[in-house]
């Protein structure tokens, strides 16, 4: 298991040198220039120049990503060009804010999904199930940035039960992890109550009924360990998707996350602050799946690692 | 290895990792400084909001961010708005200045005992290190051209000189600046948040952390700065001029003006920036609450569409000329702007030192837009691009009133829109096809318009491509020019070349600036230029 664990570490290395090089050709392609975009309409053309010899960016591409990947290797992710902070600091500062959020979002996509899902696969067809299908197609097609605006209306301003704005407490959290909660909500449900569906069809399920089990055991003990098996998947991929930034929800509620940071750096060309997301956003994806691997082999006793 | 009863310990493991996530997060304010400070109770407070975050509190590394500058630092000579659109050079740091005749020598008396946040003393080291430090190429800074006009910055900015030559210190508290040519508007440029002083011994303390954790002489020191959320300043107890009215002065960032407007109708900010949200000033207007509440100031500033010449048929200044008769400019501010400014005649703004108020301007005339584009040669019309960031509303709706308008003459114009990265890159390049924009004067001098856009490298840079030798080289001498009056004329000569002969500039408007605030808090002015970022220090509140 260890040596598994290790492996599966050092294949993320590659992953990383390989999607960091992919955004650096990108940032090379695509028209803009970081100094330009910081002056805006103070544009002045010697400035830019000299800036940008200042800042190495007229050397060879090859020679900056080395030296940058080289900086990596000692820990030193870089200056941001805009803000000339610390770009290891800019996003373990940003990462607290981006964790509780995703962590008080999932607890209400999982903890509103899994069992609407349950719900409606042991009642399918009936009023309960159907109305799970209504708020899931809600949940998914809603635009987050509306539900935000709707929310703080209501509870914000007319209500005035919540703040509207900022994160400096369990009370900011609560509408927008709600509101990004609700897409995922709608996703783990309607997977649980289709995964849990075919599963209830199979032998084995008949077999423990057969057995004389009760319903409920049937479907705690039997029926929803193997059904969790893609709906694990799925929860991974959101874990790992929601620590890289929900930019939309981050922006409307003010809360001040690596979403807001990385998207201001793609905007801004701002290399260094966005090769350095990148690199955090790869590290998530790669050990959000190593944790939904790990997880199957708990969830399934015939997979396990050598 | 795998355990029976594992689902629900995975569960309870899930939720006691958020729960942990929660509770360990939420306290611990990310960011610099200290943890904010609650709100106290009789503490006087003004909230306002913007939506990015500065970034840096160091003026030399931004041409735009200057809500810090203007409110932690002080500079030598001050721009004081004295009426609205209108301002005055004041005393600053510098109690009183000299200027030799040939106007190359400035000789600063320094203010006695002015104090700095953290208890140090104002002296002439820290202006020249101050200055010196802005040239220094080791900084990068961005605002170098405020200050590249004293003798020697060229070789210290390209690394020949470790100082520059024309920073001199008479003694503790004088300071002499020596010019490498004479530059009438120099004073004015060190009025600018630009020309910010800092401590000496405190930046070379603090090194490359200054722009987070900045010390300044000014009306405000900064206790806490929680990155794209909130920066808590509050009021500088021995501040040279008298401590400000109230205590604390927080700035919220909020990214969305729809977000800023709930808030501040709940109370949550003091000062709501219309800028941010034009659509929503009929509604502000109409409220009985809050219709007496705007405040309104002229930006000295002008909204304008851009031509580049060298892209075709606008090489043809008879094309460029129907283009100013083909846009009704009053329409463009009763339906885009609520009626909230005029039509622009040139390039220099209302309250701007130089202005002229008797240029004829361009009255909205199709016919005669056509009739010039067929005497141009194109009878059937021209196809011309629109080009704008992908991030802004506001212009896309000001270019599809262009497009309709350009229409009606026979101008098929396509709204491109690029990421905003790209769209300077490409002007940057001299490009970029025609655009909307608008610029406010960051001080009060025709230089800072008319050099800043048609100097040859910057009309270029701007994507403009002007090229006019007769009127680029006055540029020059406009600027080296010590009679103010005979240079103000100068400049409208430039300017009525430019416009009306040359063709080479589409004025569209000057727009008011407004804001709408709550009734606690007294004495809000509009800045002179009309810049969302001003100096909080003459405002009251009263609870």
């Amino acid at each position: 298991m260890l040596r598994y664990l290790l492996r599966r570490l050092l294949q993320a290395i590659p992953v990383i040198i390989g999607t960091t090089f992919l955004t650096f050709i990108l940032l090379e392609v695509v028209p803009g220039d970081p100094i330009a975009m910081m002056m805006k309409e103070h544009i002045d053309p010697d400035v830019v120049e000299r800036v940008r010899k200042e800042m190495h960016l007229d050397d060879p591409w090859p020679q900056r990503y080395v030296r940058y990947m080289a900086g990596v290797l000692r820990g030193d992710f870089g200056e941001s060009y805009k803000t000339r902070r610390d770009v290891g600091e800019l996003l373990a500062n940003a990462f607290p804010a981006t964790l509780a959020l995703t962590a008080s979002a999932l607890l209400v996509a999982w903890g509103i999904g899994i069992p609407a899902g349950i719900i409606a696969a042991t009642r399918p067809y009936s009023p309960s199930d159907h109305a799970m299908t209504v708020f899931a197609l809600l949940g998914v097609s809603v635009p987050v940035f509306w539900l935000g605006l709707l929310f703080q209306l209501i509870f914000g301003w007319k209500l005035g039960w919540l703040p509207i704005s900022g994160f400096k407490g369990v009370q900011y959290l609560i509408m927008p992890a709600i509101v990004l909660g609700a897409s995922s909500a709608a996703v783990i449900a309607r997977l649980t109550r289709s995964s849990l569906l075919e599963v209830m069809g199979s032998d084995y399920i008949r077999t423990a009924r057969a057995k004389g089990l009760r319903n409920l055991i049937v479907l705690v003990r039997h029926a929803l360990k193997n059904s969790l098996l893609p709906v694990v998947t799925v929860m991974a991929i959101q874990v790992a998707e929601l620590l890289s930034g929900a930019v939309i929800t981050e922006s409307v509620f003010g809360i001040p996350g690596v979403g807001r940071v990385s998207v201001k750096a793609i905007q801004q060309r701002d290399f260094p602050l966005l090769m350095g997301s990148v690199i955090m956003a790869v590290v998530l994806v790669v050990v959000g799946n190593l944790i939904a691997d790990i997880s199957y082999a708990y969830l399934d006793p015939r997979i396990r690692y050598e | 290895m795998v355990n029976r009863a594992s689902l629900p310990r995975l569960m309870a493991i899930l939720a006691i990792v958020a729960l942990l996530a929660l509770g360990g997060c939420m306290p611990a304010a990310p960011g610099a400084p200290a943890a904010p400070a609650p709100v106290k109770a009789g503490v006087k407070t003004l909230t306002i909001a913007q939506d990015t975050d500065p970034g840096t509190a160091d003026p030399q590394l931004t041409t735009e961010e200057y809500f810090l500058p203007l409110n932690l630092y002080d500079r030598l000579v001050e721009a004081v708005t004295t009426t609205p659109g209108k301002s005055e050079l004041q005393p600053g740091l510098a109690e009183k200045w000299d200027v030799t005749p040939d106007g190359l020598k400035y000789t600063f008396h320094l203010r006695k005992g002015a104090k700095f946040h953290n208890g140090d003393i104002l002296t002439a080291d820290d202006v020249i290190f101050t200055f010196d430090r802005m040239l220094d190429p080791a900084i990068k800074a961005l605002n170098t051209d405020f200050l590249d006009m004293i003798a020697g910055a060229t070789a210290r900015m390209d690394g020949k000189a470790t100082s520059t030559s024309g920073l001199k210190k008479i003694d503790d508290n004088t300071v002499e600046i020596t010019l490498a040519a004479p530059f009438a508007p120099f004073l004015a440029n060190l009025a600018t948040p630009a020309g910010s002083i800092f401590s000496k011994k405190y930046v070379e303390k603090i090194g490359k952390d200054f722009g987070i954790k900045p010390v300044g002489t000014g009306p405000f020191k900064l206790d806490s700065w929680t990155y794209n959320s909130e920066l808590q300043l509050s009021a500088f107890d021995d501040y040279f001029r008298g401590r400000p009215k109230f205590d604390q002065l927080i700035m919220k960032i909020v990214p969305e003006a729809q977000t800023q407007a709930l808030m501040f109708r709940k109370g949550e900010l003091d000062a709501f920036d219309l800028d941010y949200a034009r659509s929503q000033i009929p509604e502000f207007k109409k409220d009985a609450q809050w219709k007496d509440r705007i405040v309104s100031g002229p930006r000295v500033g002008t909204y304008y569409m851009s031509i580049n010449s060298k892209i075709p048929p606008f090489d043809n200044p008879k094309v460029r000329e129907a283009v100013m008769y083909a846009i009704d400019r009053q329409t463009l501010i009763d339906k885009l702007y609520y009626g909230t400014g005029i039509p622009a005649k040139g390039i220099l703004a209302p309250g701007l030192a130089g202005y002229n108020p008797d240029l004829p301007g361009f009255k909205y005339d199709p016919e005669k837009a056509k009739a010039l584009l067929k005497e141009a040669g194109f009878p059937n019309g021209i196809e011309m691009t629109l080009n704008q960031t992908v991030d802004s509303p506001s212009t896309l709706k000001m270019n599809e009133a262009l497009q309709a308008m350009l229409a009606q003459v026979g101008i098929k114009a396509e709204i491109k829109q690029m990421d905003s990265a790209a769209w300077s890159g490409t002007r940057k390049e001299g490009k970029l096809g025609s655009y909307t924009s608008s610029w406010s004067a960051d001080f009060n001098d025709p230089d800072n318009f008319i050099y800043t856009f048609f100097a040859p490298r910057n009309a270029v840079a701007r994507s403009w491509n002007y090229e006019n030798k007769a009127v680029q080289d006055q540029l020059e001498k406009a600027r080296v020019m010590t009679d103010m009056q005979a240079r103000y004329k100068l400049y409208q000569e430039i300017e009525k070349t430019i416009v009306y002969q040359d063709f080479a500039f589409v004025p569209l408007f000057h727009l008011e600036h407004l804001f709408v605030v709550h009734p606690k808090v007294k004495n809000f002015k509009v800045s002179w230029n009309g810049w969302s970022n001003m100096p909080y220090y003459g405002i009251e509140i009263v609870e």
